[in-house]
């Protein structure tokens, strides 16, 4: 567009003033580059127009979470792994995708990517092959190495009217449980439980879970009610570009009706405080 | 990476900086001083959400916002029209709020339910008392499949009085609707044979996420629009635009629902060409309300 106001958007300036980063960003991985390439190349535009400066990559690491030809790929050539954080190193920060129902390969996955690797964080994705209901005994294993790592922790979460889409599926009460298990690590409620108004509700008496923002319609009032009823150091802005739109997400956060302060936590202050122990040590 | 300080968490920001469009606190801000945007939002709803409160359902609230970001109009319908079995007076109401609160902004586009006794007489107020351009269809909630003869019955008199009707696919993602009252996304199927049954339909389907085979169908057929409040990914709309015949996609923003702001930023992020994005913001909506809509 040309000089008119941004439809929307503040100016450049304004939203580089944010210092955004982003908790879930969603290129995936294929059975080639190519794959990833395109979803980044999808993503670029946007990520400089929003001024967000880093960005979470979820990536497989060759446990079972991905289709089959990608894990064909990824077990093969584990430099394929890596190869998104080398080629954009000043954007992405590597969150690996464990697999609860290997705990014995997870654990070794562990020392691999983000003991001896790049890898700062996990996210425990739903997939019909490689997920548990994060309240299931395994995770406890990997919950405490990931903690003496250093790691972030997040969990896709939904409450679905009509129930789950597979048995692997957690919710936002099951995080909970969790959570209460563990009362001194955090954990990153991804999706805030989708139907947030029950989601928020599950995490608020847990003060170590942290609301995410992102993979459902901009629905009014959301972060509003989580910044009243988890407090606004509570909520991490998640993009989930590029299947997402920015308007979609970065909408929740500009647009809500809370202070400055509040939404710089949001949009980024949060999120650099969960990493704050993995990236020193990583330096 | 240096262990991040204070400094770093607020990012550089200097006291008293500009601040985000949309906080509650309106202070000025770079953007303010450039020229806006011409727009008409085809799809904004007045009243409350039968399930929440949300921040803009009070209509003054939403016309503060309309005029903040200098939308030309806003095609209103009614959240009481989708449960509400009394019609007349729900779009007796809507009419009034748009006359009295909206300062121009506001367009009535009235609730008609085909499965209700007379509802003919609500489709003739809403024309011919309330002087309506358009009205606004909900199918799913009002228990009626685009197959029903009585929905055909409803497209030719609406064809007749050469007025818009707008069909609402969704009003909220499946997923995160109250259990007790679970309400499927229209079938659009039987749509495309219906409009070419009906000569004159002025149709605009709202709430739709822009994929899938009917979608594609129904952009063939002349008269059919889509706004683009639900649509997707960080290059859905440009996607639709670009590979759809012109002209057919219209800005809406389903507020007070959803956050005003989320379609907006999405015709900014789609890096439109200033044709494409007149095309989306206004044009399309103004030939679809004018009747040159073919």
């Amino acid at each position: 567009m040309t000089a008119r106001r941004p439809f929307g958007l503040p100016t450049a300036d304004e939203l580089s003033q944010y210092n955004i980063w982003d908790s879930y960003f969603l290129p995936l991985q294929g059975p080639d580059d190519r794959r990833f390439a395109n979803d980044m190349a999808r993503s670029i535009p946007t990520i400089d127009k929003a001024a967000i400066k880093r960005l979470c990559v979820f990536l497989h690491v060759g446990l079972g979470t991905a289709d089959r030809a990608t894990e064909t790929r990824l077990r093969g050539d584990p430099a394929a792994i890596l190869a998104p954080l080398k080629k954009w190193p000043d954007r992405l920060l590597g969150m690996m995708r464990l697999n609860p129902m290997d705990v014995r390969g997870s654990l070794d996955a562990l020392n691999r990517w983000m003991r001896d690797g790049p890898m700062v964080g996990v996210y425990f994705a739903s997939s019909k092959q490689a997920s548990l209901p994060c309240n299931h005994r395994n995770f406890d294993p990997l919950v405490k190495r990931i903690d003496e790592l250093g790691g972030v922790i997040i969990q896709h979460t939904w409450f679905k009217t009509g129930g789950k889409d597979s048995a692997g599926e957690s919710t936002p009460s099951e995080l909970a449980e969790l959570a209460k298990r563990f009362p001194d690590i955090r954990f990153v409620c991804a999706h805030a439980g989708g139907e947030w108004e029950k989601g928020i509700r599950a995490i608020r008496a847990c003060p170590n879970i942290l609301a995410e923002t992102s993979g459902f319609d901009a629905t009014a009032g959301f972060i509003e009610m989580a910044v009243r009823e988890l407090g606004a150091d509570r909520v991490v802005f998640g993009s989930h570009l590029p299947s997402r739109s920015l308007g979609t997400e970065l909408s929740k956060v500009l647009s809500a009706d809370i202070s400055r302060a509040d939404r710089m936590k949001i949009f980024g202050g949060n999120l650099r405080q969960l990493l704050d122990p993995i990236l020193s040590r990583k330096n | 990476m240096q262990k991040l300080d204070r400094r770093e968490l607020l990012g550089g920001v200097v006291a008293g900086a500009a601040v985000g469009l949309t906080t509650a606190t309106a202070r000025e801000t770079a953007s303010d001083k450039l020229p806006p945007w011409r727009a008409i939002d085809t799809n904004v709803s007045l009243f409350h959400w039968p399930f929440r409160r949300l921040p803009l359902d009070e209509t003054g609230l939403l016309v503060q916002k309309l005029k903040s970001h200098a939308m030309e109009q806003a095609w209103a319908g009614s959240f009481e029209g989708l449960l509400h079995l009394d019609l007349a007076g729900v779009n007796s109401r809507l009419a009034s709020a748009c006359r009295e609160q909206g300062d121009g902004l506001l367009i009535p586009f009235g609730s008609v339910n085909p499965t209700v006794p007379d509802w003919e007489e609500d489709l003739r107020r809403c024309h011919e008392e309330h002087k309506m351009p358009g009205i606004r269809l909900h199918p799913n909630y009002h228990g009626y499949s685009l197959d029903d003869p009585r929905f055909e019955r409803l497209m030719r008199l609406a064809a007749k009085r050469e007025i818009v009707v707008q069909l609402a696919t969704t009003m909220e993602d499946g997923r995160t609707q109250h259990r007790m009252l679970q309400v499927a996304d229209v079938d659009l199927t039987p749509l495309p044979d219906l409009v070419k049954r009906v000569p004159g339909t002025r149709l605009v389907v709202l709430n739709h996420k822009g994929t899938g085979p009917e979608f594609m169908q129904l952009l063939k057929i002349p008269g059919v629009y889509f706004d683009m409040s639900r649509v997707n990914a960080t290059d859905g709309v440009a996607r639709i635009i670009r590979t759809l015949p012109t002209g057919r996609i219209v800005f809406g923003t389903h507020a007070p629902f959803l956050i005003y702001e989320s379609a907006m930023i999405k015709v900014e992020e789609s890096n439109l060409t200033e044709d494409e994005t007149t095309s989306i913001l206004h044009r399309n909506a103004t030939r679809l309300i004018s009747r040159d809509a073919s």
